[in-house]
């Protein structure tokens, strides 16, 4: 909690240092569309417009299709067939956002330009569409981890009682599970509203669009538009210099961003416990009425919505597989780049496994430590608020933390460029992961087996040690994958901290100047500025290479867990 | 009786398990502690190296030379965030020994970091073209006037047909701020005045670097946009127009009679010594030049210097 308290009070610092530093004009910042440093306008309306359609659309989209799809992994397939096809998602989970940006150029761009019949394709409804296939499998993921920590014995007894599939799950699963899927939707959400890289290459970056009317409204979905982050990742930051009244309205622009975070956090949160206390007033009316064709349909439903993450896994692995060929040689993975874009990318893949191992040893027990902490030892209310303020912390865009690295880590400390820099940026987006799904997997334990812990005169301490921490680990170690996996593929807080397109050794020897080079800033370096014609492949096979290395990580710890989570008390 | 037996065996373990977790913590702690100590102790140690950053016009060009110079010994490394304009203002900021550019110093940049000595070094030249499709081109609009680049670029011209071309919709890409070719283009068409806000069309974008403009300007009918000639070339369904009738062919351009040439730079504070000497001799030298033509630039030579 302390680490949580930490990055909070750095980020706002850097912030409120930012906003000192030149006059803000507020009033004008939230109410102006204009957005223009030349002639001294700073308006940034159009980018939180930008920055609202732009998650709608995704948790719009995606949020009907996870539920729908998690409830059939977990309901209404048999085992045998659930198991890989939750290790696919949890794999999708894990490709990074620049993987989704490179096929949203390719699929996405042209798909809009024929849907809206406008020329290009670069719009929010794009970014919208990026962004939905992108947290999908975050919702999913711990979607059925909620589900299937619901013990067997509900649905038996829901079961005996005669309802059909869809009632089981209406009304013996889905209270049971619903905080966690709750902590899936709001994951989702933090990521899109955070998400910098893979809306930068569909969103158009096209300053002070705002519709006037309804029907201008649905047009500017499919024209070019600008979010907050998108502003953030461009070149802006690094030209604004750290002071003056440009610095200051960046630094507005990263505040308007974290209210924003916090505000759909906040209602998150509360929007679901209310509506869950009103249900619980209400004894619902359970309709006979075409039960069996309901039930029918619900399945199809359900197994429908399954297909489409289904669909997005081979599509992908498909187009990863023809572009990044490259990948499949031996030789790429094992030798150095050379030049400006070709040769291997070892230098690279030792790069981004160095921060990723670094920020999980750090991220470890920072999260699991915050995780026991929400769930097991705060009161019901302490709970919720440091649930609250965790998932703002996992909602920080993480183009904020690059930037207050950047500020912070190589500009005061004067570390330039460096990999522990880098590292440590990461961690944030790794400990709010593993603090939520152990505090949510603590939540959801049976609560016979608290008391009878309690029964036996256990203290707080035994409790926790051998009754909590067993039950909870298979979980723990989901949080830290998924997380890792996310940083893995992050590019943004990397790409003004860590590295260099070009020439930093494998392995860095210091801290101070020692940059590394890293798949994903790799990846956006080339998709976004090289000419020769071998830097796409290497782009493409470099995105191949970063999927499977996490997909090998993820399948190994996977099946370690799928064999525990077995054998302990759930289903 | 078995409940004392219960309670003995569970006393010591929970105290393993306390100790266990303070380890953790401890040897967390220890890590954290030697890895920050590590970066005081071994701080000089990796400074030798030279750091440049800036344009991504350039940076093809240095990464290559760097590649070619590791061989011999010298440590370079090539960062791209930000462009030319993040270049200058990261080495007036000191967080860098070199700064690449696509674009030459304004006074400006010299006001704003009054302590560096900047000292540009030119390596080459670039022409910077005004980009359409072959459709578009071939169905009359062979050269545009600067007040009708003006016109596309400000979203008054919103069709083709408007300065001869077809019945098409205008799609406008625009360079994000501090590009360096964003700057040769808004020179060309303001001169000293500043640009104006980006219009409010709904055909208009922004994009950034080189290889992100030349995807989106081949796969949306109807585009324009500023970008080096050398990137389209092996692109046959782009063209870069003539302006005011002068196309970017390599005389008029060396002439300077193409109003849309830059130089490219490498900018170091105070002149050049140690590595950074030995890498700007290496681009100059006949075989660095030979890097500026892979990428789509021309050599020193050929623009007659």
């Amino acid at each position: 909690m302390f680490s949580v308290a930490l990055i909070l009070t750095v980020l706002i610092g850097y912030l409120a240092t930012g906003i000192a530093s030149g006059d803000v004009d507020w009033s004008d910042l939230a109410t102006n569309p204009t957005w223009d440093p030349m002639n001294g306008t700073f308006g940034a309306l159009a980018m939180i417009y930008g920055s609202a359609v732009v998650c709608a659309l995704a948790l719009l989209l995606a949020v009907p299709v996870g539920w729908a799809a998690a409830v059939a992994l977990t309901e209404y397939l048999p085992p045998r067939l659930a198991k890989p096809l939750r290790l696919s998602v949890e794999l999708l989970a894990a490709v990074p956002s620049i993987v989704y940006g490179l096929v949203g150029v390719m699929v996405v761009r042209p798909f809009v330009a024929a849907l809206g019949d406008v020329p290009g394709g670069d719009s929010l409804l794009a970014a919208g569409i990026v962004l939905a296939v992108m947290i999908m499998p975050t919702i999913v993921a711990v979607s059925v981890d909620a589900l299937a920590a619901v013990p067997g014995r509900y649905r038996e007894a829901a079961y005996s009682l005669g309802l059909t599939r869809r009632e089981v799950v209406r009304s013996a699963v889905l209270p049971q599970a619903r905080s966690g899927m709750r902590a899936g939707v709001l994951l989702g959400l933090a990521r899109a509203l955070g998400e910098a890289i893979a809306v930068f290459l569909v969103v158009g970056r096209a300053d002070g669009r705002l519709p006037e009317s309804l029907g201008g409204f649905f047009s500017s979905l499919v024209h070019p538009g600008q979010t907050l982050t998108a502003k953030l990742a461009g070149p802006e930051p690094m030209l604004a210099g750290t002071s003056g009244p440009y610095f200051a309205a960046l630094c507005g622009l990263g505040i308007i961003l974290l209210a924003l975070v916090a505000a759909a956090t906040v209602w998150g949160t509360r929007g679901t416990s209310s509506r869950a206390t009103k249900r619980g007033l209400r004894p619902r009316r359970a309709s006979a009425w075409l039960r069996i064709p309901r039930d029918r349909l619900a399945t199809l439903l359900r197994l429908g919505a399954l297909l489409l993450p289904g669909t997005l896994l081979v599509g992908m692995l498909a187009i990863l597989v023809t572009r990044g060929s490259s990948a499949l040689n031996p030789a790429f993975w094992f030798s150095p780049a050379t030049g400006a874009a070709s040769g291997g990318v070892s230098g690279q893949i030792l790069g981004t496994l160095l921060l990723i191992a670094t920020a999980a040893l750090i991220a470890l027990p920072l999260g699991y430590g915050a995780g026991i902490l929400i769930g097991a030892h705060a009161s019901a209310r302490t709970a919720r608020v440091l649930e609250t303020v965790t998932v703002a912390i996992g909602g920080t865009p993480t183009i904020l933390l690059g930037l207050a690295g950047y500020v912070l880590f190589s500009m005061t400390m004067g570390w330039g460029r460096s990999w522990l820099a880098g590292a440590i940026v990461l961690v944030p987006v790794v400990v709010p992961v593993v603090a939520l799904t152990t505090a949510g997997r603590i939540r959801s334990m049976p609560s016979e087996l608290t008391e009878s812990a309690l029964a036996l005169g256990l203290t707080r301490a035994q409790y926790i040690r051998s009754v909590v921490i067993p039950y909870t680990w298979p979980a723990t170690l989901t949080g830290l994958l998924l997380g890792l996996a996310r940083a893995a593929g992050e590019t943004a807080p990397l790409i003004f901290t860590a590295t260099v397109f070009f020439g930093a050794p494998a392995l860095p020897t210091g801290i101070v100047n020692s940059p590394v080079q890293a798949l994903p800033t790799h990846i956006f370096t080339l998709s976004q500025d090289s000419n020769a014609p071998e830097a796409i492949n290497q782009a493409w096979g470099s995105a191949l290479v970063l999927v499977l290395i996490t997909a090998v990580l993820l399948s190994l710890a996977v099946a370690l867990r799928n064999r525990f989570e077995g054998a302990r008390w759930t289903t | 009786m078995s409940v004392m037996t219960t309670e003995t065996r569970q006393t010591p373990s929970l105290r393993i398990g306390r100790q266990k977790q303070l380890g953790f913590a401890a040897s967390a702690a220890l890590l954290l502690a030697t890895a920050l100590t590590g970066c005081a102790g071994s701080a000089k140690a990796d400074s030798a190296a030279l750091q440049a950053s800036g344009s991504t016009t350039v940076a093809p060009v240095a990464a290559d030379a760097a590649e070619a110079l590791k061989s011999k010994g010298l440590n370079i490394t090539v960062a791209t965030q930000g462009g030319s304009a993040g270049g200058i203002s990261q080495l007036g900021s000191k967080q860098i020994n070199m700064a690449l550019s696509s674009k030459p110093l304004a006074d400006e940049d010299r006001k704003a970091y009054p302590d560096t000595d900047f000292v540009p070094t030119q390596i080459g030249a670039d022409a910077v073209g005004v980009i359409i499709s072959k459709k578009v081109a071939d169905a009359g609009v062979k050269s545009l006037t600067k007040e009708q680049v003006k016109g596309l670029f400000e979203g008054k011209i919103t069709n083709w047909s408007q300065v001869g071309g077809p019945d098409l919709k205008v799609f406008v890409y625009d360079k994000e701020p501090g590009r360096g070719t964003r700057e040769v283009l808004d020179k060309f068409v303001y001169g000293e005045e500043k640009a104006p806000p980006p219009p409010k069309s709904d055909n208009y974008a922004i994009v950034g670097g080189n290889t992100e403009t030349l995807n989106k300007l081949e796969s949306t009918p109807g585009s324009i946009g500023p970008l080096s000639t050398g990137f389209i070339a092996g692109h046959d369904d782009l063209v870069a127009v003539a302006l005011d009738g002068i196309a970017p062919t390599l005389d008029n351009v060396k002439s300077s009679k193409y109003p849309m040439t830059r130089p490219l730079f490498m900018i170091t504070d105070g002149k050049p010594k140690g590595t950074a000497k030995q890498y700007i001799d290496y681009v100059l030298s006949p075989e660095g030049q030979k890097l500026l033509p892979k990428h789509g630039y021309l050599t020193l030579k050929q623009m007659g210097k």
